[in-house]
């Protein structure tokens, strides 16, 4: 698994190279409205800031403050309506939908608040899943899956469907499969709000645990701030904007 | 993994996959079985005429515009040198099976015992080559041709009358032949006209004027009139050896079926003209072929002769075959739109129920073209399904069907055709039904399954 790691952080550098502080994201006046019946609805107003490789950075804020659309717009799954999005050093704003979707294949992973396994694959055949998308023999997407299913813990039910595990368990499926790919950028939106207190505690240890042996950067939403270990970076939103 | 996912779909919504599969399948079936029956029709009312009237027919130039009104002028003035230069053509020998003469003739006939006379149309053929196109089977369809009924003996002068013509004249019980009554008081009417009186009289009945003597062999006795190309009345004198039924009910009141040179004697008065030559093939498929070296032969030969295919001649079989083929593209409009309905409908459903799960695929790096691959092949497995159904319940219940033996008589002909639903024995046909099948399926997902690629995905992860 490591030889994977060492060809992530090569292609990495081909594109981070020459910037002194590797810098995975940076918003510039990102303005992000939703249209509601012709109303306006500003989910972001001029949101500028940035989001250091290798680090995991916690996104707070009262509920409806517009976290959610940052993340969307962090991991191209929406565009802003103003302002500039840089990941990796690359300005990826105007990138289309067939573009994002190779961007989001090669860079992003996501881990949603209910997990969003599919029901009819097996938890190996999940944590595949997202691997179609890599150039890889089938035999080597098997052995990736099976390897990081290991790594969280679940190497003896791979064959079992996510409808015969627990919440906790499925979770631990959901960070597996983002991470399988090797991902520069994952991307969590309350992925501990659907577990209880000491499920949602070991979900965020083994993110943490993840993201120091892959070196990943991962950016996680919540609003349960006693989750939030000391030192680490946080990014407040209220109302829209960062604070 | 984009089979898998379909293929586990499916089995998580089997109620559901099974009734769409069940749509595709029935509609299949109800293709497959009418076509199976268009098929045959194509095969056995083709194989009856040309049992009848050979794959082709020879003409004088003119004929079949003009011959109408005035057949005496459009005959092949000697068929027998037609013939041997169509049968010295080396390859074409081996690919005609039966090359015969016909006089087609009409006139008035009369039976002496009952006094009935009325119009006839007869047709004038060598019987024991007319006997030996009956036996034709060049699709091997198993359609066994009727014995004609005449004597092969060239000299015979027995003829075989329509079942109408019979009853007519009066003759069926002389005949026994079964389900045919005599007219009660047959002709009674006629007798108030004096002059259909004389004319009766001179052709029914009157043998002495005509100086022809029935022969005693007990089978009823006919007088047949009719005009020679010089315009001269003549009149022969023959014998009724049966009477079968023929297809259009106008002809079977009024034919004759008589021996060549009995029509040759009462019209061409022995010269060797005939109406035309009908030449049967041995493999219906190179009918064409023959038809075009047959046409350079009589041109080659300065002969004023045209071959023509039977369908040419007589537009009953495309009529029938246009009428079937537009029967069976109607129904299987109807089919297949109800199949585009379900599938619409089906596909429409799943979608709903997996936007979360599309918009997670999208979120995963997919792009759009992948998320309708995914939904286009749970369609095309389902149409599959269904064409894997409808081929095997087609292939068992048109072998019902066929072991049950049904009599259909198609409307060309006299006599009815053994029903033979032929699905297999087509399998360009059943292919073709197939293919369409999992087609329309795939196809009926395509605008669903578009809308689902096309979902925004943050407002498909925000989904329940
Ligand atoms: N699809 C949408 N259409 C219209 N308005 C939306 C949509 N999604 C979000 N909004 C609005 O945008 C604003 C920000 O929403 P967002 O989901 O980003 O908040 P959030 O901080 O994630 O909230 P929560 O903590 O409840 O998840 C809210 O006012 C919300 O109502
Ligand atoms: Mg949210």
């Amino acid at each position: 698994m490591n030889q994977h790691i060492e060809a992530a952080q090569l292609d990495g550098q081909t594109i981070t190279a020459g910037s002194a502080a590797p810098c995975a994201a940076r918003f510039e006046a990102v303005t992000k409205d939703y249209r509601l019946d012709k109303v306006k609805v500003r989910a972001l107003t001029e949101v500028s800031c940035t989001i250091l490789a290798g680090t995991t950075t916690f996104i707070t804020g009262p509920s409806g403050s517009g976290k959610s659309t940052f993340l969307n717009i962090l991991g191209l799954v929406d565009r802003p309506d103003a302002g500039r999005l840089e990941l990796f050093g690359a300005d990826v704003t105007g990138l289309g939908d067939a573009a994002a979707a190779d961007f989001r294949a090669r860079n992003i992973g996501f881990i949603f608040q209910s997990f969003n396994l599919i029901p009819v694959l097996s938890l190996r055949e999940n944590v595949e899943f997202p691997l179609l998308r890599q150039p890889m023999s089938g035999r080597a997407r098997r052995d990736r899956a099976a390897a990081y299913l290991e790594a969280v813990g679940l190497g003896g039910l791979m064959d079992r469907r996510p409808g015969e595990i627990s919440g906790g368990q499925r979770q631990r499926v959901a960070v597996a499969r983002a991470l399988a790919p090797e991902p520069r950028l994952i991307v969590a939106d309350e992925p501990t709000a659907n577990l209880d207190t000491r499920t949602s505690r070991e979900i965020v240890a083994l993110l943490a645990r993840m993201q120091a042996e892959f070196n990943t950067t991962v950016v996680i939403c919540t609003h349960e701030t006693q989750l939030i270990p000391p030192h680490s970076p946080v990014i407040e939103i209220i109302d829209g904007r960062v604070v | 993994m984009i089979w898998k996912i379909a293929f586990r779909n499916l089995v998580k919504n089997a109620r559901r996959s099974v009734t769409t599969a069940l749509a595709i399948g029935v509609g299949g079936l109800a293709a497959l079985l009418l076509g199976g029956f268009v098929t045959s029709i194509w095969y056995g009312v083709q194989t009856s005429m040309i049992q009848d009237q050979g794959n082709l027919q020879i003409y004088r130039n003119g004929y079949l515009e003009f011959g109408a009104a005035n057949p005496e002028a459009y005959t092949i003035p000697d068929w027998q040198a037609a013939i041997d230069v169509i049968r010295a053509d080396a390859a074409l020998a081996a690919e005609i099976a039966v090359i015969t003469p016909r006089i087609d003739l009409s006139g008035v006939a009369g039976n002496a015992a009952t006094g009935n006379s009325k119009t006839f149309i007869g047709q004038g053929v060598v019987a024991a080559d007319l006997a030996k196109m009956r036996q034709w089977d060049g699709w091997n369809i198993g359609e066994a041709g009727l014995p004609t009924g005449l004597p092969e003996d060239p000299a015979s002068e027995e003829v075989v009358v329509g079942l109408g013509m019979a009853r007519m004249l009066g003759v069926c019980e002389a005949l026994a032949v079964p389900d045919c009554k005599d007219a009660p008081e047959a002709g009674a009417g006629r007798e108030a006209d004096p002059s259909a009186a004389e004319y009766t009289g001179l052709v029914a009945g009157d043998a002495d004027l005509a100086g022809i003597t029935a022969g005693g062999t007990g089978q009823p006795q006919l007088n047949l009139m009719a005009a020679t190309t010089e315009g001269v009345p003549n009149i022969i004198a023959v014998r009724i050896a049966a009477a079968k039924a023929q297809a259009v009910r106008a002809l079977d009141n009024a034919f004759v079926l008589l021996p060549f040179d009995q029509a040759r004697a009462l019209v061409f008065d022995g010269s060797p003209e005939a109406t035309t030559i009908m030449v049967q093939i041995q493999d219906p498929d190179r009918a064409d072929a023959v038809k075009a070296r047959i046409q350079t032969l009589l041109g080659e030969a300065g002969m004023d002769l045209s071959a023509y295919h039977f369908t040419e001649v007589d537009p009953t079989f495309t009529r029938i075959f246009g009428m079937f083929a537009f029967i069976f593209a109607v129904v299987s409009a109807v089919l297949a739109l109800v199949i585009v309905f379900t599938i619409f409908n089906t596909v429409s459903m799943t979608v709903v129920e997996r936007v979360k799960e599309i918009g997670t695929i999208r979120a995963m790096g997919f792009r759009r073209g992948f998320v309708g691959r995914l939904f286009l092949a749970e369609s095309a497995l389902t149409g599959l399904f269904g064409a894997a159904l409808a081929l095997a319940l087609g292939v068992g219940l048109s072998r019902m069907v066929n072991s049950a033996g049904v009599q259909w008589t198609p409307p060309s002909n006299a006599t009815p055709l053994t029903v033979r639903l032929m699905v297999l024995e087509n399998p360009t046909f059943a292919i073709s039904v197939l293919l369409f099948l999992v087609v329309i399926a795939v196809l009926a997902a395509v605008l669903p399954t578009f809308r689902a690629a096309r979902l925004n995905i943050v407002q498909s992860l925000q989904r329940g």
